[in-house]
């Protein structure tokens, strides 16, 4: 149905795919995995339209297809569902599914209650209950999900892609999820499926293909393959190498670097409880929309909320970045341009952002304290940049992250928050933020990992706290820290459900 | 998205580095040595004497421009505040002994309305565009109303010392200008507050998380605003001896024209003192040159326009390059 | 399926039914204000004096919001993609010199340059789209360049009123029917085609999308350049008939006739509840937004304070209308 060769990309200064192939047939779901900076993301987009490859061939149904833009791939019967969404909030469900598509009814004019009816039916074949008329932005994230692949099944699709579309899918709406896959695949669709959990992989998908660094390693039938066969064409060395040893002893008792007590933010959050001891790096772990970003969040005075934040056992006065902040906790967010780069500002100054008042010098912001303090960053953590005047935006994603880092650890020695801290960060970056944190907590420092990669959790977690709607569902340690006893615990009560 | 990292590109940084903070000021030399050459009295003294005279009020409305624009907002309500500063002037004495009370009421009023803008865009979300528009209208309705309509009364000799009088062979209302654009350079560039500003500005939610107060910050970006708007409404209504309600028209756009050539972004955050003040001198020095070589007035107008949209492209081009 | 949404998604205080009621109300909030405040202006009016409410009275407010309904109605446009058209002033200001000067009193002129100065108008606004879409720049900018250079292009061509509109022409402004008068009827019907258009064609729906959120809407394959261009050519149109209406109205164009319309324009528009960032709100608001202010100006008058106070009362209004109608984004954290 699709078939792709020999496609390259780059982007100024890096190559992102360099001569890839693909090959989909109808009828089938075709899984395609990879680390992040693997190439999935532009392979994707460039199927769709979205980008232009540099070189090499598309071919749809066997026919050579040049898209002009996202339109004409649309056109042809390619629909993708992106990890982000691409929905307008203010317009109403029935809206968004038909966005393009309204029906018309006399003098060519939208005709709004056949398009809503017709997106009704729709949801209906998804098996979806929602009010059509509802602003889309108003759903919870699970909801939205339902309306992106609600979109899809307006035209006839000829190839589906989903990137990550269980991400943020409970257990019983993934379960729903396939069966819709499934359903597509039996009426001859080439379904696109990008996911990081190899069980659904092993689930879903006829076969996988495998891309590394903007390679193609391989493809290979499902039923030839097992996990572990996966996991090394993936990552190309063994997982042990991967992680840096867990902490020698356990931490010894005493006041916690940081906890939370009986926090609630009204919700989001309920009475959530849970320490982090010096030296101890603690896995919070639980599906998108649990609750552990709001967790982070509140403490820092974004979120409003109830209960205590309680640092080396001293109860907070007010939760808010500045208490936090002076008290020795930092947090490294998921979203390093939106919530945490000063893009604008050289690499010295985002160096500084958390602790400026200790560069000022009788009022004046001091150039050289925070020369001085950028070079010793840099060379701490092995930043490749221009040196402390460089700007920060054209760094990659690890040297970004370990700018942050800094910033950090600079500011607090006590407890860190680090919400996804490898998310868009280069596998070779990745084992050394790994690395970077394992020291950290060896020299005292309390580590909170938000993190939605399980083999992250399991591999760096000292201790596993998890998640769920909002609540706490449970805690692992030693050996009970394992993918499937994470997933349980994340996503319980859909088991029980189902 | 992951895969598409922004690239390094580090050597070509530097040259586009230093382009981008200094190619404004470059572009003034060459437009003062080009304009020295089309027409040699366009460097004379008495016409540098004269764009200087016109330029500082511009300066000093500009560098408040400046913050609030950094802090991702606009103050339109600058033109109305130099208007009601000028009217002040005019409505104690007409001798010296009411210049204390007409600076310190000009003052508090600008101050005033910067706090009343910047209240609105940080505590009640409302867009600066439309909350300082509102400000200014209102303003200008009070000012029209107090005045019924135009303004009697003379202005104190002492501001038309400061508008027109000289220190030294320069102009002090260029003196004044000078050192107010020092004084809030290194504010900007060199203090906490403007590392605060331009982090706010840049990235808010990036300035909560390391525990910086926006409202507080944005706010003191309206107010300074206010203060030298009206700050230049005292020196416009010296220079020009006479005093109307429409004093200061056009200062608005002006000003924010003048920070947008200079290379101050719209979208906040990033941008300089010395950039903006060379936007305002551009834009000066083009206007004089365009009644220099003789062409009709109206061409400033249209000059403007096209500038305006060029360096506007100018910077955009850059950043996306 | 409900056990498994996550808490925030059905808070146990709120039942759904509630939540929807808020929502509908809080799409017509803007709406609802205005018209009350309409109303309680017409009840303040009719108990200060009996000549406000009165079918003259009435003909006049209407006719008195003509050219700002014409104007705002094309900003609206821009507004709804989250943009701005600070040109408009200038656009009105060419077309009425322009009309004017080339007409000369003369109806024979009139039946060709009036079409060619609006297609010019809605040319220009045009290339304001096709500006902000080649260079990127935010429409503030452009718009406020563009206006600028037409401003100077106008008083090119004339420093002062020039020419003169031809008599038989009259009738657009002052003739009524039904007591409304021709202008401001053909005024209501163009607003009623825009909502016909925003709510109901492809091409209307685009221009919400394409406010709501730019990037989502290139991923759906809307064209940004087809409504950029449609969005800016319709605002340029719209000044262009407000400065050819006015020119009428007052026998003469000016070249100075469209300064105090550029921002003015903006007021009804943000008022009648649509958010300047783009993708909430629409005509209606924008047509009850012009009343509004007309039916206040028009107060005002009667009360004989000074006209000054117009001024203070129409800022009172914009800083009232959006602080109640916070944008929901910003809860959104």
């Amino acid at each position: 149905m699709l078939s792709l060769s020999a496609i390259q990309k780059s982007f100024p200064g890096v190559r992102a795919l360099g001569g890839v192939d693909l090959d989909v047939r109808g009828g089938e779901v075709h899984a395609l995995v990879g680390e992040n900076g693997a190439g999935k993301s532009t392979m994707i987009k460039i199927i769709a339209g979205a980008y232009q490859p540099n070189a090499g061939t598309i071919r749809l149904a066997g026919e050579v297809v040049r898209w002009s833009g996202p339109e004409a791939a649309k056109r042809a019967g390619i629909h993708v569902i992106y990890q982000e969404f691409v929905l307008f909030p203010n317009l109403s469900v029935a809206e968004n599914i038909m966005v393009g598509n309204e029906i018309r009814g006399r003098f060519g004019l939208i005709d709004h209650k056949a398009t809503a009816a017709a997106a009704a039916r729709i949801l209906d074949r998804l098996g979806v209950r929602l009010d059509v008329a509802a602003p889309a932005g108003s759903l919870s994230i699970a909801d939205q999900q339902m309306v992106e692949i609600a979109k899809a099944l307006v035209h006839e699709v000829r190839v589906l892609i989903l990137d990550e579309p269980s991400a943020v899918l409970s257990t019983k709406e993934v379960d729903l999820l396939f069966g819709v896959v499934r359903q597509l695949r039996a009426q001859g669709v080439a379904v696109i499926y990008v996911s990081h959990r190899l069980d659904e992989i092993f689930a879903l998908c006829d076969r996988v293909t495998i891309l590394k660094d903007g390679l193609k390693v391989a493809t290979r039938a499902i039923a030839d393959t097992d996990h572990d066969g996966l996991v090394r064409l993936m990552v190309g060395r063994d997982l042990a190498q991967y992680f840096p040893p867990k902490a020698a002893n356990p931490p010894a008792d005493g006041p916690a670097a940081l906890a939370f007590r009986g926090v609630s933010v009204p919700g989001r959050v309920r009475d959530a409880t849970l320490a982090v001891r010096p030296g101890e790096i603690v896995g919070l772990a639980g599906l998108i929309g649990a609750g552990r970003t709001e967790l982070a969040l509140a403490a820092f005075g974004i979120l409003p909320m109830t209960g205590t934040i309680e640092v080396k056992g001293q109860a907070l006065r007010r939760a808010d970045a500045q208490h936090l902040i002076r008290a020795g906790v930092g947090f490294v967010t998921e979203d390093r341009k939106g919530q945490g780069l000063f893009m604008n500002l050289d690499v010295a100054r985002n160096v500084t952002g958390a602790s400026l008042s200790s560069y000022l010098r009788g009022g004046f912001v001091s150039d050289k304290a925070e020369q001085i303090a950028a070079r010793e960053e840099i060379a701490h953590f092995a930043v490749a940049c221009r040196g402390p005047a460089g700007a920060v935006d054209s760094l990659s994603g690890g040297n970004q992250q370990k700018i942050l880092f800094g910033r950090w650890t600079r500011a607090c020695r006590t407890a860190l928050i680090l919400d996804e801290p490898t998310r868009g960060v280069d596998v070779g970056a990745k084992s050394e933020i790994y690395r970077i944190m394992r020291t950290l907590a060896d020299s005292g420092v309390g580590i909170l990992m938000i993190s939605s990669e399980l083999q992250e959790v399991v591999g760096m977690s000292d201790r596993v706290v998890v998640m769920r709607e909002g609540a706490i569902s449970g805690e692992l340690t030693g050996e009970r820290i394992t993918e499937e006893d994470i997933m349980k615990l994340a996503a319980q009560s859909g088991r029980k459900a189902a | 998205m992951t895969d598409a990292d922004t690239p390094p590109r580090m050597r070509s940084d530097l040259v586009k580095s230093v382009l981008a903070r200094h190619g404004v000021v470059l572009f003034l030399a060459g437009l003062l040595l080009i304009g020295g050459l089309l027409q040699p009295s366009f460097l004379g003294a008495g016409n540098l004497n004269n764009m200087l005279l016109q330029l500082a009020p511009l300066l000093l409305v500009v560098v408040g421009q400046t913050f609030v624009i950094l802090s991702r907002g606009l103050d339109l309500s600058v033109a109305s505040v130099m208007a009601t500063a000028a009217v002040f002037t005019t409505l104690f004495s007409a001798d010296d002994s009411a210049v204390v009370k007409i600076i310190t009421l000009a003052l508090l009023v600008g101050m005033g309305v910067g706090l009343v803008n910047g209240l609105l865009v940080t505590k009640r979300s409302v867009s600066p565009f439309l909350a300082t528009l509102a400000t200014a209208i209102m303003l200008q309705g009070i000012r029209f109303a107090l005045t019924s309509g135009a303004p009697s009364g003379n202005i104190p000799p002492f501001f038309k010392t400061i508008g027109t009088g000289r220190m030294a062979g320069v102009p002090i209302s260029v003196v004044i200008a000078i050192v107010v654009a020092v004084v809030f350079g290194i504010i900007l560039h060199k203090m906490a507050y403007g590392r605060r500003l331009l982090i706010v500005g840049g990235n808010p939610m990036a300035g909560r998380l390391v525990g910086i107060n926006p409202d507080r910050t944005i706010l003191w970006a309206y107010v300074i605003s206010g203060g030298l708007a009206a700050l230049a409404g005292l020196t416009l209504a010296g220079f020009a001896g006479v005093v109307d309600n429409n004093v200061g028209r056009g200062f608005e756009l002006d000003s924010i024209v003048a920070a947008v050539i200079g290379g101050v972004a719209l979208s906040g955050g990033r941008g300089t003192i010395a950039g903006a003040l060379s936007g305002a001198a551009i834009l000066v020095a083009v206007f004089n040159l365009v009644l220099l070589v003789g062409a009709p007035i109206q061409f400033q107008i249209i000059i403007k326009g096209t500038v305006i949209i060029l360096a506007a492209a100018f910077y955009v081009r850059r950043t996306i390059h | 399926m409900t056990s498994l949404d996550p808490p925030h998604q059905t808070p146990p205080q709120t039942p759904r039914q509630n939540t929807r009621l808020k929502q509908a109300f809080g799409r017509n909030a803007p709406l609802l204000v205005v018209i009350v405040l309409i109303i309680a202006m017409v009840i303040a009016g009719a108990l200060m004096t009996d000549r406000f409410l009165t079918l003259r009275n009435f003909t006049n407010i209407v006719e008195q919001s003509t050219g700002l309904g014409l104007v705002s109605l094309g900003q609206t446009f821009a507004v709804l993609t989250a943009g701005i058209d600070l040109s408009v002033g200038s656009v009105m200001s060419l077309a009425s010199t322009l009309a004017s000067g080339l007409i000369d009193k003369d109806v024979a002129q009139a039946a060709w340059v009036i079409p060619m100065v609006l297609l010019l108008c809605a040319l220009i606004g045009a290339t304001n789209g096709l500006l902000i879409h080649q260079l990127g720049i935010h429409p503030l900018i452009v718009t406020l360049g563009t206006g600028t250079v037409l401003q100077g292009l106008t008083l090119l061509y004339a420093l002062s009123p020039v020419g003169g509109m031809p008599r038989a022409l009259e009738f657009v402004a002052y003739e009524t029917v039904l007591g409304v008068p021709i202008g401001a009827a053909i005024m209501m019907l163009l607003f009623l085609a825009a909502a016909v258009f925003l709510g109901h064609t492809r091409a209307g729906r685009d221009i919400y999308a394409f406010g709501d959120d730019a990037e989502a809407a290139r991923l759906v394959g809307i064209n940004r350049a087809r409504v950029l261009l449609t969005v800016y050519g319709f605002s340029g149109l719209m000044a262009g008939i407000a400065g050819v209406y006015l020119a009428i109205r007052f026998g003469v164009g000016q070249p100075y006739l469209g300064v105090n319309y550029t921002l003015s324009s903006i007021t009804p528009v943000v008022v009648g509840g649509t958010m300047l960032s783009g993708g909430r709100g629409g005509v209606l608001g924008t047509l009850l937004g012009v009343f509004l202010v007309g039916v206040l100006n028009n107060l005002l008058n009667f009360l004989q304070v000074s006209t000054h106070f117009q001024l203070v009362a129409q800022g009172a209004i914009i800083i009232a209308a959006v602080s109640i109608y916070v944008d929901t984004r910003r809860s959104r954290t």
